[in-house]
């Protein structure tokens, strides 16, 4: 215990922590500059000075820290006389240009000089300029009001990781500059802007545009992009968003953001959004009302039903979307339509592995904080870059390493490229076998843990039958690492889904934690990958995870329901796309999802979907997928209703209203009006009417209220236990046999700076990553020819594209990565697939391509 | 790039620290022989060759007032004019220096003869004024003193 | 008084090691190798060696902090940074006698329970560079530094580590920021070098001279060498000497030696005969003496009791021709190039002086610019992150305080 006085009140800590940490607690502010929550201690501004008895200096409250008996006073005469004569020399050369700046009105340096109000106009002498500068797209850097508190580059170095920026100059020739000295090219998470106490690093997005007074409203929501779910605050003025920021008290992410999340929202007030229903008219898509779209959906899926049986219609619901909507879309599926034919294309990724990893290992074993990742010892990452696929969580993997955790890699992950202990590279799309000789020797060296039955005896077979590895370097250490620390975690990017044979690096992901008693993280590249399995929009399994075949379950669901649930299982994604090409699906209704983008082969799954006797798409832009539908229902986007999302960690999250629109309907009530003229009545007014229903049907929702989520700490398992058994038995699969002795293979590459097409229509993003560029790894470049900024065409069997050469030294296998996030410009167009048998997920492996310069 | 002889030579020096970093300032000395200056080619460099964040290493680099980041003169003069060596006229010796070779402080000769700094105390106050031309010192300077020596330098 | 730390280093050749040897030279390390490391650090304390970076901290308590600390390794750096103006004392040890601080270090590092030592040296001294790299590679060959230190399983080794211009870097927080590859900002103490030194683990920071002490402390015993030199600071010293004397140079004298004798009986008296006027008897950034308070004796307890300070013994002298505007001026761009720029006042004051004093001195000095000159001075003096700040404004302090009426001068004639 440590027993202090600050300011004559007596403040008892148990911990030793600063005296301005303690002074805060006690409720008493000490003015900072430099200082800041996120960062370690800095003292450079000298602003938070303190009179501590028996010491002979004044003392920096940031830096100090307590010690028993220590009495410290933080405001006097003499200690204002300081902090007036410290903002002085900040005012000497900075520009006097408030009324200009666009941070005025929430500048630190403004608020502590109206506080302080040092004496002015004794400095006679010229000030330093530099000019402003505006060579990057993004971050405007004014140089001249900066006053060197280092907050941005510590930022960018210490939390972000990106050391992006840095402090050019000694003395007062320092400035902030990227090390380009112009743009930034950087991670562009924005972070250096947030901590800005002053107006020196402004959004290129805002500036000019409004003044923090200005603001009509701030609503505090979730980043709609991708499955960590970062809590941020969206600021509105005439129903438009002026600007999206990050609160440090705030959500899983405390202050942090990324690219997507900071600089994104723009998608939403763009003007190519979709305005009134369309309706194909002659062939072409004509603007029609929402009463003849609607009648027109019912009438179609209602003759389908009636004609070929609920059996062939099929739905598609989305990540995107909340779990009300997704909730209400595989009840208006199966109580309206008739059919448990429900899928996403998460099929492609997240939902195949989450249903695989808790059929072998139980529900909620991927239910694991982001947070805690900061806490282990090992990091194994597994099937991409966890720092583009979900860069906030990707944080915690770098701060892990800079407490010391070792951070294993295994294939590329260029996030990591300096935050990792060791890389082990398999031989092309050769990780399953990597995977499962690991399980295989971590079995031989730990033996069989006996919780399981299925796995274990799955582990011994597997271990029976052996499997061949080609001497990948580092192996070795990989696996002794591994045996040999205590707090592991694994964390699983979808590559490794999309395979063939993905089930078996599935098997040994499972084998591996079960073993080694890991914490397992399953990457999510949209934001509610969860909430939509939750919801029940699969084939397989009713809201809540329960499995459609147990009538018992089925049972109470049509009680509450009241109506019949089909009993059989029904098609997955690629099923119900088999279905419409062979005309056993006639009618599909696709919520929210571009499945003729977002899967590969797009012109065959085009192809598929126009041989539908009917399609209704709902969405907020007119998509590849909408335009050949038969009616486009314009749907609200986020910010624009109320709903919840659940994220990777099973965190389940309000997204708020913020704007009024007087465009399309939220995507629940879109449905619930085509059910009701379908005949089956759903009486919601509001979103919240539907988390009602949802806490009361779905086990997994018990007693949740927005209430109760908006405290931002609803995690799984909410109330209950496991609602869902585990597997007796490994479902059989097969290995692949094919050999990858092609020069170069196609892969998709996963931008840190786009997700789908959304961020396509915010213009940041596409100022920051405005094409497509074939990425390849330096021997990549060197076997053909290649260099940076090369023009060539590469070609696939299904088709060919042109674009520029980039070279990234952090790929290091013969994969050339394409991004599939520019309209028309795809890579999964180029691709074939073949399905997974277990997983029934698209293998998109071993896409040899041929490249050519021009 | 580095070629083969200059990579080890920075890997030899990596090997005398426990963190790369450390290798940091003396690799920067190694590309400023090789390039002629610290340019963003050189940076690039010693960010790569250490896997070291190209920012930092710029920040540092820029931190240090012996790196250079502009093209320089054959040779380097280095006067000293701080309080020991002004004490004993080293001001007026770097007027001289100025006029005589056409070399403003800070500066290269159109001719690119000779580049020119202030120094600060380089630890010759003994027998001020000094100066550094390159690597060499030269000491109890004089007008005549500096002809004579920066004859040396072609 | 025999010459300890300059013994025989003007045969031309003493930087050799056969010549170092032949002295006498590494016979220090022979017997420490025979002692106990807690032996060693007894006699160090015994001695009475204060650090001669400056600060004069004890060199056997700071060294029992570092042992005291259960993290290892730990690593001992020899600070040759060697920046402050008027400074030179470290430079004829490094260049005329490597082998005495080569062979100090390793009996340092033996009482540290230290594998591994490093020279930050200024990158301003290229040829004491080469001559330090020559004489470890001797070293190494006879068996004084690398795994089995004189066959008794001992191990040290050294490396030269060249600093690239930068005065902060000789404070030892920044030096150890250098050293790690970094931007050169002093660190937040504490935690102190001691626990969390270069790469977070205990190390021992002493100047080249300190270290260079320790051979004779071994081979006289502690109690022998505190009889040299002043009482509660005892040992020699190095002076370097330097502006308006007749005979600059570098004198090895009892520590406690006056400043009148420093300046007339050794160095010559004042150039020409003139009158002096000031002293910055330990380098610019210790407080300016006048000529009525030299017979001060100079050591680290007895300085401050005079008004000043010892630092590192850099005796600046200046005679009635010189104008202090002019040295004001001069010594305040020094401090203004040299900050860091990590905290506001210094960063920030260190400009704002300078500016004045550039125009006082050039003549466009104003009324009022000597209230300013010392309001600035005075925000500037205790509010900064390091000591150099504190340097800079106790500069124009000073020189307000002894020469105000030369500054009135300039003004006045504006
Ligand atoms: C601004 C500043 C510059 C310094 N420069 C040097 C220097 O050049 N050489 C040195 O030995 N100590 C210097 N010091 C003192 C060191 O911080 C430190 O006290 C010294 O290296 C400790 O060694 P010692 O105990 O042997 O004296 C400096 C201190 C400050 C504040
Ligand atoms: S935007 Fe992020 S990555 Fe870019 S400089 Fe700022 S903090 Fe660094
Ligand atoms: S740009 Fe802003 S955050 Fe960065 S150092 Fe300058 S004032 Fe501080
Ligand atoms: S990490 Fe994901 S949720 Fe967070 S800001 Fe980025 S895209 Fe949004
Ligand atoms: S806030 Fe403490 S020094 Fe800046
Ligand atoms: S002042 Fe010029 S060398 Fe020291």
């Amino acid at each position: 215990m440590i027993t202090l006085t600050i300011n004559e009140k007596e403040i008892t800590l148990d911990k030793p922590v600063t005296v301005l940490e303690a002074a805060r607690r006690a409720g008493i502010k000490v003015p900072t500059l430099c200082h800041h929550e996120a960062l370690k201690p800095y003292g450079g501004c000298r602003l938070c000075v303190v009179e501590v008895e028996k010491m002979p200096r004044l003392q920096t409250a940031c830096t100090l820290t307590v010690a028993d008996g220590m009495v410290v006073t933080t405001e006097s005469e003499a200690i204002s006389k300081v902090r007036r004569g410290i903002l002085e020399f900040l005012l000497i050369n900075h520009p006097l240009d408030c009324p200009y700046c666009d941070k005025a009105g929430e500048c630190e340096l403004q608020d502590m000089v109206d506080k302080y109000g040092p004496t002015v106009g004794r400095f006679g002498e010229e000030k330093r300029k530099v000019p402003e500068s505006h060579k990057d797209h993004i971050l405007a850097r004014n140089m001249e009001r900066c006053i060197v508190c280092t907050r941005c580059v510590r930022m960018c170095g210490e939390v972000q990781g990106a050391s992006a920026i840095s402090i050019i100059g000694r003395g007062n020739r320092s400035r902030m500059e990227p090390f380009s000295s112009a743009a930034f090219d950087c991670e562009y998470c924005g972070n250096c802007l947030t901590v800005c106490p002053v107006g020196a690093i402004l959004s290129r997005l805002y500036i000019h545009s409004f003044r923090p007074w200005q603001l009509d409203k701030e609503v505090e929501t979730v980043c709609p992009y991708c499955g960590v779910g970062c809590s941020l605050v969206v600021q509105v003025r005439d129903d438009s968003i002026k600007r999206v920021v990050p609160r440090f008290d705030l959500g899983l992410n405390r202050g942090l953001l990324c690219s997507r999340g900071r600089f994104g929202y723009e998608y939403i007030s763009s003007p190519e959004r979709l305005k009134t229903p369309l309706v194909r008219k002659n062939g072409r898509l004509e603007e029609s009302t929402w009463s003849e779209a609607l009648s027109l959906v019912a009438e179609k899926l209602g003759q389908i039903k009636s004609r070929d049986g609920g059996t062939a219609i099929a739905g598609i619901s989305s990540p995107r979307c909340c779990n009300e909507d997704n909730y209400v879309f595989q009840k208006f599926m199966r109580m309206t339509c008739g059919t448990n034919n429900i899928d996403t294309v998460s099929r492609t990724g997240f939902a195949s592995a989450q249903k695989y990893f808790e059929d072998l290992l139980g529900q909620g074993i991927t239910a694991n904080m982001i947070d805690g990742l900061k806490n282990s010892d090992v990091i194994l990452v597994l099937g991409g870059d966890p720092a583009a696929i979900n860069p906030v969580l990707g944080l915690s993997i770098r701060e892990a390493f800079r407490r010391g955790a070792k951070v294993l890699v295994v294939g590329n992950a260029k996030g990591l490229e300096r935050y990792k202990t060791l890389q082990v590279m398999p031989e092309v799309f050769r990780e399953a076998d990597v995977l499962e000789s690991l399980l295989i020797e971590i079995y031989g060296a730990r033996g069989i843990r006996g919780e399981k039955p299925a796995l274990d005896s799955g582990i011994r077979e597997l271990s029976e039958r052996g499997c061949e590895r080609t001497g990948e370097r580092d192996f070795d250490e990989l696996r002794m690492t591994l045996l040999e620390s205590v707090s592991i975690s694994i964390v699983f990017g979808p590559d490794l889904v999309q395979r063939a044979d993905g089930h078996r690096s599935l098997f040994a992901v499972s084998g591996l934690t079960y073993l080694l008693e890991a914490r397992l993280y399953l990457l999510s590249e949209k934001p509610n990958e969860q909430g939509v399995i939750d919801a029940g929009c699969a084939p397989d399994m009713l809201p809540g995870g329960r499995p459609l075949s147990v009538q018992e379950f089925r049972r109470k669901f049509e009680q509450s329901w009241n109506g019949a649930i089909p009993s059989d299982d029904g098609m997955t994604l690629f099923e119900m796309i088999e279905g419409a090409a062979n005309g056993k699906i006639k009618g599909m209704y696709i919520m929210g999802e571009n499945p003729v983008f977002n899967l590969p082969n797009g012109s065959y799954i085009k192809e598929a979907l126009k041989a539908l006797d009917f399609l209704a798409v709902q969405d907020i832009f007119l998509t590849d997928t909408a335009e050949i539908a038969d009616v486009v229902l314009p749907a609200k986007g986020w910010t624009e209703k109320t709903g919840t999302v659940t994220n990777l960690e099973r965190r389940v999250q309000l997204q708020k209203k913020a704007v009024e629109t007087m465009f399309g309907m939220e995507d629940w009530r879109i449905i619930s009006e085509v059910s009701g003229r379908m005949g089956y009545e759903m009486n919601y007014k509001e979103a919240a009417d539907v988390m009602e229903e949802m806490a009361k049907v779905s086990p997994l929702y018990r007693d949740l209220t927005y209430h109760e989520i908006g405290k931002g700490d609803c995690l799984w398992p909410y109330h209950g236990e496991p609602l869902r058994g585990e597997m007796k038995t490994v479902p059989e699969g097969a290995a692949m046999e094919r050999d990858y002795t092609e020069d170069f293979y196609l892969s998709v590459e996963r931008p840190l700076f786009h997700s789908g097409t959304l961020s396509g229509k915010s213009p940041a993003l596409m100022k920051i990553y405005p094409e497509p560029a074939l990425r390849i790894g330096t021997g990549t470049a060197e076997k053909g020819g290649l260099k940076d900024g090369d023009k060539v065409q590469f070609s696939t069997r299904t088709g060919s594209r042109e674009a520029f050469v980039s070279i990234d030294d952090a790929i290091r296998d013969n994969r050339v990565y394409f991004s599939n996030n520019f309209r028309g410009r795809g890579a999964l167009d180029l691709m074939t697939y073949n399905i997974d048998k277990v997983t029934k997920a698209a293998g998109i492996e071993g896409c040899e391509v041929k490249i050519k310069k021009l | 790039m580095f070629n083969d002889t200059v990579l080890k030579e920075i890997d030899d020096i990596r090997a005398r620290y426990p963190e790369r970093r450390s290798a940091l300032l003396p690799s920067l000395y190694i590309a400023q022989k090789e390039f002629g200056h610290l340019s963003s080619e050189a940076l690039l460099c010693v960010a790569k060759t250490l896997n070291l964040p190209e920012a930092d290493v710029r920040g540092a680099a820029s931190f240090y007032s012996m790196y250079r980041h502009k093209p320089l003169g054959r040779h380097l003069i280095q006067l000293c004019t701080n309080v020991s060596c002004m004490l004993l006229g080293s001001e007026k010796l770097a007027d001289f220096i100025s006029e005589k070779f056409r070399v403003e402080p800070g500066g290269t000769s159109a001719d690119g003869r000779f580049s020119f700094v202030i120094m600060e105390c380089i630890g010759a106050c003994g027998t001020a004024p000094a100066m550094l031309v390159d690597t060499d010192f030269y000491d109890n300077l004089s007008e005549e003193g500096i002809v004579e020596i920066l004859e040396k330098y072609k | 008084m025999e010459k300890i730390l300059l013994k025989n280093t003007d045969t031309g050749n003493s930087a050799d090691i056969n010549e170092y040897v032949k002295a006498g030279g590494y016979r220090g390390l022979s017997k420490a190798l025979g002692l106990q490391p807690g032996d060693i650090v007894d006699e160090v304390k015994k001695s009475g060696l204060r650090g001669r970076g400056g600060a004069g901290f004890p060199t056997g308590m700071k060294w029992s902090f570092a042992i005291a600390d259960p993290k290892s390794p730990k690593y001992l750096v020899c600070n040759a940074d060697e920046g402050e103006p008027g400074t030179f004392k470290d430079r004829p040890i490094l260049e005329k006698n490597p082998h005495l601080l080569i062979e100090g270090m390793v009996i340092s590092a033996y009482a540290l329970g230290s594998e591994r030592g490093y020279i930050y040296l200024r990158g301003e001294y290229p040829r004491a560079k080469e001559i330090l790299d020559r004489a470890i590679d001797e070293a190494r060959e006879k068996n004084f530094l690398g795994d089995n230190i004189t066959g008794k399983g001992i191990k040290f080794d050294l490396t030269v580590y060249q600093g690239a211009g930068a005065y902060i870097c000789g404070e030892e927080t920044t030096l150890l920021e250098s050293l790690e590859g970094k931007r050169g900002l002093p660190r937040n103490r504490p935690p102190f070098p001691v626990n969390t030194g270069a790469w977070g683990k205990p190390t021992i920071v002493n100047n080249v001279e300190t270290l260079s002490n320790v051979p004779s402390i071994i081979e006289r015993g502690g109690e022998a060498y505190s009889k040299i030199g002043s009482k509660f600071c005892p040992g020699p010293k190095l002076f370097s000497v330097s502006g308006r004397v007749e005979k600059p140079g570098v004198y090895e004298l009892p520590m406690g030696t006056s400043l009148r004798d420093i300046i007339y009986a050794h160095a010559g008296g004042i150039k020409g005969g003139k009158k002096l006027k000031a002293v910055f008897p330990g380098g610019v950034s210790t407080p300016l003496l006048t000529a009525d308070s030299i017979d001060c004796a100079m050591d680290f307890v007895s300085m401050p009791k005079a008004g000043s300070m010892l630092g590192s013994g850099a005796v600046i002298v200046m005679d009635e021709s010189v104008c202090m505007v002019r040295v004001a001026y001069r010594t305040l761009k020094f401090f203004e190039h040299e900050s860091c720029g990590k905290c506001v006042p210094c960063r920030e004051g260190t400009e704002w002086l300078r500016k004045i004093l550039e125009r006082v001195e050039g003549g466009r000095g104003r009324n009022g610019d000597i209230e300013l000159l010392s309001d600035v001075a005075e925000n500037i003096s205790g509010k900064t992150f390091c000591p150099l700040g504190d340097a800079a404004a106790g500069v124009v302090a000073g020189m307000l305080k002894n020469f105000r009426n030369e500054f009135e001068e300039h003004i006045k004639n504006a």
